[in-house]
């Protein structure tokens, strides 16, 4: 049982860990479109980085 | 439409955010109000706007958004670039503070489970130190971050001296946080040896949940309002001066920048024309549904279409400056404004909420004369317990929630209060032009009437070139009808006499007319009265061919007909047209009555006597024909393009002339007014409910905390069933 003194903390540091993990993909902007990412693969115009006028 | 001048007050509308609560509402329009130069102020706690009517020449709106940041809330003018800016930064932070106060909750219930399993004795004593500890560490970020929005609310509301409904919850989490940190630090002290971590934890989980998704509907509402209205290009085409080409974002536009447009694709910023002639669709922002004729140096407006060729613009105004942008902000200016039963609802919020408190003093104060230990805990179940949060949520989220599937389904609402009048509706009056019908006549049938050397398709074609001089609709219509010819006759000393037809001489020099039975030179006497319009083409005096036009129905006007009759609702035509052609209208549709040879006038004096007989009455006409009538009835829907909704006298617009809008609109109203009975019912029968059993004290805090939440959830689920 001695062991559960060093996990319990341990794992309370980590999920303070993984909070701030989250806090970063927050602040970087990857949940703000959820919709739009899984659309991308479809979208044509822009995977090529070209204009679609000029083809 | 002329913008007022400076010195007559102008009306704003601010966009807010942080709002949580209808006595927020309050706050933010006391604020405002002290202001000098503000003279009135509406605040929408429901679609998170103020409507404020303020004198340009004695303040500035940037001190209009200062003072609603004082108050501690935030605020944007409500043009949609910056609402959605503000969107963007709401939504960030209320994901990040309910991210952390499920995840912390999920680990907090974790240390705790050995409390509920363990059999007395079982658990030693340093190890259940150290669980409470942990459990500790893991509540702080939940206190700090998510909690962070009830604290700022209840202190906002104390500096106001008013009190709102963060107020209770605060309080309660503070009890609640204090006296379980005293107990995991100090087992022998005066908070005894009960630690409620997880109690607190899951009742902010849930809580700001329940908030989360009231955020993601008024979010998703406002996107469908924007996205009904038109579509700009996610990117554009700028030019370098080397005359390469960058793919950008539109946001990386700015005035003066040199865009490529492509053909069928939309202008994305409102400039002109640099090089290229081309035509441009404007009928999403003007209402104007011919494409016009766009020349070098023509002026252009961001999401209208290029029709024609590829063109070179230069960008004069972009984001939140242009056309479109100011069209979207006067929608979201005509949802803002608070229905009346919400308004009822706001009323009663202030004296429930002091009553709450008293009732959880008084809670406090006997207990702890019957058993000391356990008053705190009442205390704080009854703080939490009795949250109103679903009653004030049981309207607006209905509303917000309807609106947005009427949106979706080609039905823009004026105000969210229409759906009120659109559920008491019992009889639909439709006018003909334009709304059952098409806008403009077709051409039905076309009769030899005298012997000719020329070929029937032959004339025909003559005629229609002859109606391509004529901006009259019925030469439209017939211009319309056939296809250019490459090589035209051509028509010298063309000439028009408005209301009788079009002259003009070919290249033999004989004069041919288009036109009226009189300006032919012949008799129509015996015409037939139901007929449609007639057009005669021919030489001076000698007709040789009948042209008939006629109205085309909309495709789904008898299906819509049909689906009001099933929904019960008495149908009547109007119509400025022939009696006898409106009757044969109406049998043809099955509607129950028809009123032709109507003026504007008349159809009114219809109306009115149809009002006094107790009828409720929705009128759907022409946005801008029918302006008079529209306004008369009790509710209007105007065909149109979406930018019509405000500015029409139309509490609905069917966008795109979608006729099933209306039976739709009237099933959801229905269905809007049972969910909100529904809510106000559950959410009413919660509160009366859970107060005895908080106060006798058979509700330990969880237990509250659990049916607060649910109960907030219940009401947003019920509401978001009219989404669908």
């Amino acid at each position: 049982m001695d062991i559960l003194y060093l996990l319990v903390p341990m794992s309370a540091l980590l999920v303070l860990g993984l909070i701030g993990l989250f806090g970063w993909a927050l602040q970087t902007g990857q949940f703000d479109e959820l919709d739009r990412e899984g659309q991308r693969i479809l979208d044509i115009d822009q995977a090529s980085g070209r204009p679609a006028a000029e083809e | 439409m002329a913008s007022p001048p400076l010195t007559s007050p102008a009306r704003t509308t601010l966009q807010l955010a942080g709002l949580h609560c209808a006595a927020c509402g309050g706050l933010i329009e006391r604020a405002l109000r002290g202001v000098e130069g503000v003279s009135d102020c509406r605040v929408n706690a429901a679609a998170q706007s103020a409507n404020i009517l303020w004198d340009p020449a004695r303040t500035a709106l940037d001190r209009l958004v200062q003072a609603v940041r004082r108050a501690g809330y935030d605020a944007a003018p409500a043009t949609p670039a910056a609402a959605r800016e503000l969107r963007r930064r709401e939504s960030r932070s209320a994901l990040w503070g309910l991210f952390v106060a499920v995840f912390c909750m999920m680990q907090v219930m974790m240390l705790a489970a050995p409390h509920y399993v363990a059999r007395p004795g079982e658990l030693a004593p340093d190890l259940k130190q150290l669980l409470d500890w942990a459990a500790w560490v893991l509540t702080l970020p939940v206190m700090w971050w998510s909690a962070a929005p009830f604290f700022r609310g209840a202190w906002r509301g104390l500096r106001a001296r008013s009190i709102g409904m963060d107020l209770p919850v605060a309080l309660g989490l503070a009890v609640a946080f204090v006296a379980s940190t005293g107990a995991a630090f100090q087992p022998t002290g005066p908070f005894g040896r009960e630690v409620y971590f997880d109690s607190l934890t899951m009742f902010v989980s849930f809580l700001l949940a329940g908030r989360w998704l009231q955020m993601r509907l008024r979010h998703r509402a406002a996107e469908v309002l924007e996205s009904g209205l038109a579509a700009l290009p996610a990117t554009a085409f700028r030019l370098r001066p080397d005359g390469g080409i960058d793919t950008v974002p539109l946001a990386a536009l700015q005035p003066g920048d040199c865009l490529q447009v492509a053909a069928g694709a939309s202008f994305p910023a409102d400039g002109v024309i640099l090089q290229g002639h081309t035509q441009a669709d404007e009928a999403l922002l003007s209402g104007e549904s011919r494409p016009l004729d766009k020349p070098a140096g023509a002026a252009v407006l961001a999401a209208s279409l290029n029709l024609g060729a590829p063109v070179l613009m230069r960008v004069d105004r972009c984001g939140a400056d242009t056309h479109l942008e100011r069209i979207v902000g006067l929608m979201h200016e005509a949802l803002a404004q608070r229905p009346p039963v919400a308004l009822a609802a706001d009323r009663w919020a202030t004296p429930f909420l002091a009553g709450v408190l008293l009732l959880a003093a008084g809670a406090a104060a006997a207990w702890s004369v019957v058993d000391p230990p356990r008053a705190l805990w009442v205390a704080v179940s009854v703080l939490v317990v009795t949250c109103p949060c679903a009653l004030s949520l049981a309207a607006p989220s209905a509303y917000i929630a309807a609106a947005q599937a009427l949106a979706r389904r080609g039905v823009l609402l004026r105000q969210p209060a229409v759906l009120d009048v659109l559920a008491r509706i019992d009889t639909v009056f439709l006018d003909k032009t334009g709304t059952l019908t098409g806008e403009r006549p077709t051409l039905a049938a076309v009769a030899r009437i005298a012997p000719s050397v020329h070929r029937e398709d032959e004339l025909l074609a003559r005629a229609a070139s002859l109606a391509r001089w004529s901006t009259h609709p019925l030469s439209q219509a017939l211009a319309a009808a056939v296809p250019a010819a490459p090589q035209g006759p051509s028509w010298r000393e063309v000439a028009e006499q408005a209301g009788l037809g079009l002259s003009a001489r070919d290249d033999a020099g004989l004069e041919w007319r288009l036109g009226s039975a009189r300006w032919l030179g012949i008799d129509d006497g015996a015409a037939d009265p139901a007929a449609g319009p007639r057009l005669w083409f021919g030489p001076a005096g000698r007709p040789l061919l009948r042209l008939d036009l006629d109205e085309q129905l909309r495709p789904d006007a008898a299906a819509a007909v049909d689906a009001l009759h099933q929904a019960g609702l008495q149908t009547v035509l109007l119509s400025g047209d022939t009696p006898a052609r409106a009757r044969r209208l109406a049998e043809a549709l099955h509607l129950q009555r028809a009123l032709g040879g109507a003026d504007p006038a008349r159809k009114l004096d219809e109306l009115r006597a149809a009002q006094s007989a107790g009828r409720c009455v929705a009128m759907v006409g022409d946005g801008i024909n029918d302006a008079p009538v529209l306004a008369q009835a009790d509710v209007a829907f105007a065909m149109g393009h979406a930018a019509l909704a405000a500015r029409s006298a139309a509490g609905a617009v069917l966008v795109d002339g979608n006729l099933k809008g209306i039976a739709a609109a009237h099933h959801l109203a229905l269905r809007t007014r049972r969910v909100v009975r529904q809510n106000f019912a559950w959410a009413a029968l919660y509160n009366a409910a859970s107060i005895p059993l908080a106060l006798a004290g058979a509700l330990p805090p969880w237990a509250a905390g659990l049916g607060m939440a649910l109960s907030s959830l219940a009401v947003i689920g019920n509401s978001l069933r009219l989404a669908r």
